[in-house]
């Protein structure tokens, strides 16, 4: 792959690598015929974000002939690139062109930036090939969706400090509000609990399908609002019952970004929540919560729930993720001290081949426009 | 015990956030005690915070708009109540541009202080956001400890120098040294001195002033008793409370002063027109 970025696309393209860094430490490059992907992963699958710039973000725009077809994925380090694009004021003010080249007989993303005063710098990065990495993720079916003019999310996550991990959605008809989340009797002393709400016309487009609260870490997402808020862009929210991922995109004519998060499945926001100590399996969850009728238990004994990427334990993985769909009991708040698993889903990384077939619930599925794609399951690190 | 009080004015609520702000930096506890005409922020020298003391007295009407209050019983009509000011500066910064700010004393899963703001938006319904401060009711037994600190029996009383001005004279002197001595005289002459195996460093600031009670306390004494005013009293600090101190100003106050207390106690005194703070930095052997 041959590409080449001017100007301001330089900048933008390094802010997108700024958000990606949020996420995960390995940066995915994915060249399409439609345009090239970065994506990243958090190391506990709970957390994924693409960023898909279309060939007319790009001065230059060729895919190799090897490309395309077979897909070379190319896997960096987020130490790697992360530092190139680190001043965004510099680059804006001395970078006049980037040209990033895929070789893939040496394994190396080259990387070069034309400076002003004729200067050149050239960075070759080592990759790996790596499988496609993606996770899919229906908004079409997703019940509620809530579009946001692009400064008012940054608005209201300003009202929440640095380092808090996790927050709460909660969305009724008359209004959406935010609050910070803690997890555990913790010293009341020192902790602020900040809520705000909001009004439904504040939002460009507000559907509400199921009333529901929604508890995602915040710091995954602030990679993207301030993306947004940098592009001026609005920022669509689809999510359902808690429990089913939310995702957060913008998009414009030449780029589109998503931010997909795991949500808690039990967001009892102010009580303590039991982070099992290890993964339960979803039969099992099932059996102990006689009240979920909804729940989907055609599931394959080789099914684990992965853990929060806050720093509970996470399990082996099994080469093939499938998740269960644990839909949400409607008494969820009473049946919370019975259900031992109050674990963070993860997201699905579904492997699209036919051998998996349609009968396997997923907690993500397929979206439209991946389906003509296959790819293979990444393989997910071990810790 | 109740408390309200509603700040509408944006000013008013820059300056109460400016000065909260500074109090966060001075400390990281403090008691906040509600009278119906004052706030007071109060830290009482224990050995914990290296026997530094600190009182800040606001007058409530400066400030809110409305204000209200019933302390814990109509002979003892105050709340005593231990605040992490951090939490509250920082509460209070995000919401600068509210159309109104109110206070209230709250019972969540702890007492709280909740600061419940209004914030303007394009549509017709304002946004509202509360932050839930958690406090601890401080009872009657100890409010003794909270109480204002008298005005000690002072060697030398004089203005201090421009405050940015000391810092970066304490901020240099910081690397040499870990305790400072300050001296000063009632001919409006102040030393900060350092002295160590390897150097020794005094800066000069001459052309102070005195402010008037200094002579009214000296003529208590009695005429044997006058001061030289060339003598200088002098105090040993910890050089790092010295800085603290100067680091969190915020505002440029009106009036800045200093009194010093011969090896016993440095007395520092910033007034602005509605806000009041003293600092009291005990000396080192």
């Amino acid at each position: 792959m041959d590409c080449v970025l001017e100007g301001n696309a330089v900048k933008a393209f390094g802010k997108a690598i700024h958000s990606l860094s949020r996420i995960g430490d390995e940066l995915c490059l994915d060249p399409m015929n439609k345009g090239l992907a970065l994506r990243s992963v958090n190391s506990a699958h709970s957390a994924y974000a693409c960023f898909l710039f279309s060939p007319m973000f790009f001065t230059k725009y060729c895919l190799g002939p090897d490309q395309g077809s077979e897909k070379v994925q190319c896997k960096l380090l987020m130490k790697s690139i992360l530092p190139l694009f680190r001043c965004l004021a510099s680059i804006g003010r001395n970078v006049e062109q980037c040209q990033i080249q895929v070789n893939t007989p040496n394994d190396r993303v080259k990387i070069q930036f034309f400076c002003r005063h004729g200067i050149t710098k050239t960075h070759n990065l080592c990759y790996q090939d790596s499988e496609a990495l993606q996770a899919v993720f229906a908004s079409h079916l997703c019940p509620n969706v809530l579009k946001a003019p692009a400064r008012l999310l940054g608005d209201m996550v300003m009202h929440f400090p640095v380092y808090q991990e996790e927050i709460t959605l909660s969305i009724t008809p008359l209004r959406v509000s935010l609050r910070n989340y803690f997890e555990g009797a913790n010293d009341h002393m020192n902790i602020m609990y900040t809520e705000m709400s909001l009004h439904p016309d504040e939002f460009d487009y507000f559907l509400i399908g199921v009333e529901s609260d929604i508890t995602f870490c915040l710091k995954e997402l602030r990679g993207l609002l301030s993306f947004a808020e940098s592009h001026c862009l609005p920022v669509s929210i689809h999510f359902g019952a808690a429990g089913k991922p939310v995702c957060f995109s913008v998009d414009d004519m030449i780029l589109e970004a998503t931010v997909v998060l795991s949500t808690l499945v039990n967001s009892e926001s102010r009580g303590p929540s039991q982070l099992a100590e290890t993964a339960p399996r979803c039969a099992d969850v099932v059996s102990e919560s006689p009240g979920e009728a909804d729940c989907r238990t055609a599931v394959p004994a080789a099914m684990e729930m992965i853990a929060s990427s806050q720093g509970s334990p996470i399990t082996h993985l099994p080469a093939l993720l499938l998740l269960p769909t644990c839909t949400e009991p409607p008494h969820y708040q009473e049946e919370a001290h019975t259900t031992p698993a109050s674990t963070l889903c993860s997201l699905l990384f579904r492997a699209l081949s036919s051998e998996t077939g349609e009968g396997l619930p997923v907690l993500v599925c397929c979206s439209e426009e991946e389906e003509s794609e296959e790819e293979d399951v990444m393989r997910s690190p071990t810790l | 015990m109740k408390f309200r009080g509603k700040i509408m004015d944006v000013a008013c609520l820059n300056h109460f956030t400016r000065v909260i702000t500074t109090i966060s930096k001075l400390t990281k506890m403090c008691v906040l005690r509600l009278t119906p005409d004052n706030l007071f922020f109060v830290l009482s020298g224990k050995v914990a915070n290296g026997g530094v003391s600190m009182w800040c007295e606001l007058s409530q009407e400066n400030f809110f708009d409305e204000f209200q209050m019933e302390g814990v019983s109509p002979e003892d009509n105050e709340i005593c109540l231990e605040v992490t000011p951090e939490n509250l500066s920082r509460a209070l910064k995000t919401v600068q541009n509210a159309k109104a700010v109110k206070l209230k004393l709250t019972k969540k899963h702890c007492p709280c202080l909740t600061i419940a703001a209004e914030l303007p938006t394009l549509s017709s319904v304002s946004r509202i956001v509360t932050h839930d401060v958690p406090v601890d009711v401080i009872p009657r037994r100890l409010w003794h400890e909270f109480k204002e600190p008298s005005m000690p029996d002072f060697d030398v009383s004089i203005y201090l120098p421009p405050l940015k001005t000391m810092k970066n004279v304490v901020d240099r002197m910081k690397n040499l040294s870990n305790f400072l001595v300050m001296e000063a005289n009632l001919n409006g002459e102040m030393n900060l001195k350092i002295d160590t195996d390897l150097v020794s460093v005094t800066t000069h600031f001459k052309d102070l002033g005195n402010p008037p009670w200094g002579d009214e306390a000296s003529q208590d004494r009695g005429p044997s008793q006058i001061r030289d005013p060339d003598a200088m009293a002098q105090t040993r600090v910890d050089i790092r409370k010295l800085q603290q101190f100067l680091m969190g100003q915020q505002v440029n106050p009106s009036k800045a002063m200093c009194n010093i207390v011969h090896e016993r106690v440095v007395h520092l005194i910033l007034l602005h027109e509605d806000v009041s703070l003293q600092y009291f930095i005990p000396a080192v052997a």
